[in-house]
This record gives C-alpha cells, structure tokens and sequence, in this order.
C-alpha cells in the first residue's frame, strides 16, 4: 500500500488536535479557537486549545487545561466540563457509543464520563504494571466500531487496546530502530488515530504509518515532509481514507491519500 | 562635570574588575556552560554530530566538563537514546544491542514496580559516573528534544575545574557557551 502527499494546509501560531466529523470536515484545535477548515469557521476557547473532536450528534469538544468545552457546530458554547484533578491537561477526546472520553496528559490516563459529564472509570491508569507510559506530554488514542480503544503507549512502544471499563487486551508494536514496523526511539508512537486501520505518528524523526489491526505494517505514508524537530503529531483518517498530520512546528497540516493500485 | 563623570566612570570599572579579580581568586567566580548556548543542548538543532571540544580542549586530563541527568526532567524512559544506541540491532529483550557511551558511563536501575510479564519494560533511573564521564555531549544530544526531553546537559564540576583566566574550551567553543558565573549563579 502507498501514499501520496496531496495537500498542505498552513496555518499560525500553536496548532496541536485535528479532528474528522462524519461528514469528511477537518476540524483544528490550536491557540484559543477552533477552526472548521474549508468553511473559514471559528470560534474562541475560553482556555488554550490541546484537543478536538466531533460527536455523531455534530457538537465538537475541545479539550483544554482543566476543563473540556462543548459546542454546537456553529460555535456556541453548549457546557463546560471543568475538573482541574481529573482533567488536568486534556489531549486527546473520543466517544464511544455510551460514553466521552478525554486523555489527560497531566495524570497519564484516559477518563471515561457518562455523555452528562459524569465520572465513570480510569484507563491505563496503574503505571508503571498495564498502564500508560507517556514522556511525550500527551496521552492519545482511537476508538473502533466496536468500542475498543487503542491507546499510543510510548514508553513502551505499542499501540494497547482496552475495553472501556478499563481492562487491557492486547496490543500491537515493538521496539525497533531499524525495522519499519517497530516504532524507534525513547518514546513512540506519539499519536494514534483509528479508522479502517491502525495509523500512528512518531517524533525524531518524524514518521507517519498505517497497521491492520493485527499489527502488520501496510505502509509509511510520510517521513521527510515533516520538519525535524515536530513531535505530538496528531493524526486524523476520513472516510475515503484521507490521512491528515499535524505538523506542530510549520503550523501546519499535511494531506496524504492513498494510492489505488 | 564631564571630566568628573568620566574620572568616575573609570573608578567604577576597575573598582567593579578589582572585585572581579579577588572574588575569582577566592574561586568565587566560576566557569559553568551556558546550555541555552550548547550545541549538544540548543534545542533545535536535529541531526548534528555531538560537539566534544568539551573532552578534547580542556587542560585538565580527564576534562573538568561532565554530563549531568536532572533527575526531575528525565522521561525514566525504558529505550533512553542517551543509554542505548537505539539504532543497532535488537536484542532478544526487544531492546537496542549497544550502549551508546564509548566509556560506558552511564547506569540504570528499574524503578517502581516491575511488570512481571514484560519485566525488561519499564521505568529507569539513570545514574553518570562522573568518574568515567569526559564531558564527549554524545548522551546530551540524544537526549535533547524532540528525541529526549533534555534532561541531561553539560556542566563544569568546580572541583575539578583549574578555573584558567581564558578557559582553554571557551576558546575553542564556536557556540561561545562557556561563560564566568559568581558560583552563587552558577549551577
């Protein structure tokens, strides 16, 4: 499998999530605003924003230090989820189908709320036994049709799957400084994002992959586009398997599709 | 009134070097690496080769410079690029097969509770011997980001340091990163 570089979109100042909706629309988190690519939308966060994502019903969650913010897709601010201990610095926010769940970089852990906004459990939480190793500064992960959730695990260099209540059932990835289809250096991968596959980025250097979820590798999408020294590269996937990294040094972010055989 | 401020002037400035003078002889003003301006340290700077005029320009034997780990900013990281030299081969641990210090300077130790089932997979805590330590910056440029998280920097040890009047390094340093501290400033 192979991938293309298709596309830059620049941006300024700090970018740091990216986010996909059901509908194909990049989402970006940077600064204090979210932006709606393409529709020259958006909107102020209260705080800086570290984290975006987009509901099935359309409202968008930004994840910030200390507290999550739900809006409308126009923007409006619908509720403040603020907990300084249980969201101390959120970087990354997915659902599953009954549940939010937010990274919280500052405590190296995955919460899990009620759709209200209710505490329900920990995830990857018992470092170091089972739990998240994260120097990095952000704690990433996906979520499958079936509710499984694929956390990065840099320290350990796997990508883990838990159930939502918490429980670790696998994972996938290897130390390798070589190999391709071992992650390399201290820590990696950084960033993780879920869809038909398993997609990973990594820091020093910068490198962008695509798994089945049995862990083979398919394909390094992209390595030397990226400047040197970027890392925390969140990842976003489409539906028509459009792949967009952030780039957190260049502000920007970088388009890839994959190539029909 | 101009010839009074000049004549003052020139009495601050040796009275101020006067001060200098006694205070160094007192081994009070010290020589110390500036971080910000090490090329090993200088964030930004991916993909060099470890600058080791710190080993090479010294005048004491086994130079007076050494890799220092801040504990509280070290990842405790399993693969530590400063440990290990994370591109040889892997071993049957899952882990690189080299370390990387040519005087194999650096020791770790497991900290926390070990994983049972991936017992070779955990936090480290990572220990210089400042006896074996030459000051070469190979760990330190590892460890700089975005590889490592910088914890581990270059630092004159005074009790080694002859203190020269012109630091035989800061000469040689093109980074000019080698800098006189009072030893209150210095770290």
């Amino acid at each position: 499998m192979q991938y293309r570089h298709v596309q830059v979109i620049d941006g300024k100042g700090a970018l740091r999530g990216i986010a996909v909706d059901g509908d194909g629309q990049l989402y970006a988190a940077g600064d204090s605003e979210i932006k709606v690519l393409g529709l020259n939308v958006r909107w102020p966060t209260s705080r800086p924003a570290h984290a975006v994502a987009v509901a099935s019903d359309g409202a968008v969650y930004a994840g910030e230090i200390g507290q999550i913010e739900i809006f409308d897709g126009a923007g409006k601010l619908r509720n403040t989820w603020r907990d300084e201990k249980l969201l101390g610095r959120v970087t990354a926010i997915g659902f599953t189908k009954d549940s939010v769940l937010a990274g919280d970089a500052a405590d190296r852990a995955i919460r899990r709320f009620d759709r209200g906004g209710k505490f329900l459990n920990n995830i990857g939480k018992d470092n170091p036994v089972n739990g998240l190793l994260i120097p990095n500064g952000v704690v990433d992960f996906g979520v499958d049709a079936a509710d499984t959730i694929y956390a990065a695990n840099p320290g350990k260099h796997r990508v883990e799957r838990y159930t939502p209540d918490g429980k670790l059932l696998g994972h996938i990835g290897r130390f390798d400084g070589i190999d391709p289809a071992g992650f390399t250096g201290c820590c990696n991968p950084t960033n993780v994002a879920i869809r038909d596959g398993i997609y990973t980025t990594e820091k020093a250097g910068p490198r962008v992959k695509a798994y089945d979820f049995s862990g083979k590798l398919l394909a390094v999408i992209a390595t030397d586009v990226f400047d040197a020294n970027c890392k925390n590269m969140d990842i976003a996937v489409g539906s028509h398997g459009r792949v967009y990294v952030v780039d957190t040094v260049k502000a920007a972010i970088f388009v890839f599709e994959r190539v029909k055989a | 009134m101009n010839q009074d401020l000049t004549r003052r002037t020139v009495l601050a400035v040796l009275a101020g070097g006067a001060v200098f003078l006694v205070k160094k002889a007192n081994g009070q003003i010290v020589w110390q690496v500036n971080a910000a301006r090490c090329i090993n340290s200088r964030l930004g700077d991916a993909g060099v080769e470890a600058c080791n005029l710190c080993t090479t320009e010294c005048v004491v034997a086994l130079s007076a410079v050494r890799a220092v780990n801040e504990y509280s900013k070290c990842g405790r990281c399993n693969i530590c690029p400063a440990y290990f030299n994370i591109t040889s081969a892997v071993n049957e641990l899952g882990q690189p097969s080299e370390k990387l210090c040519p005087r194999d300077a650096i020791a770790r130790k497991p900290i926390g509770k070990v994983d049972p089932e991936d017992p070779a997979n955990n936090f480290y805590e990572y220990i210089i011997d400042e006896e074996k330590c030459d000051g070469c910056g190979k760990c330190v440029i590892k460890c700089k980001e975005p590889l490592g998280l910088g914890s581990i920097t270059l630092r004159v040890r005074y009790d080694k340091c002859v203190n020269c009047n012109r630091c035989s390094i800061s000469r040689a340093c093109p980074q000019n990163a080698l800098m006189q501290l009072p030893i209150d400033q210095a770290l």
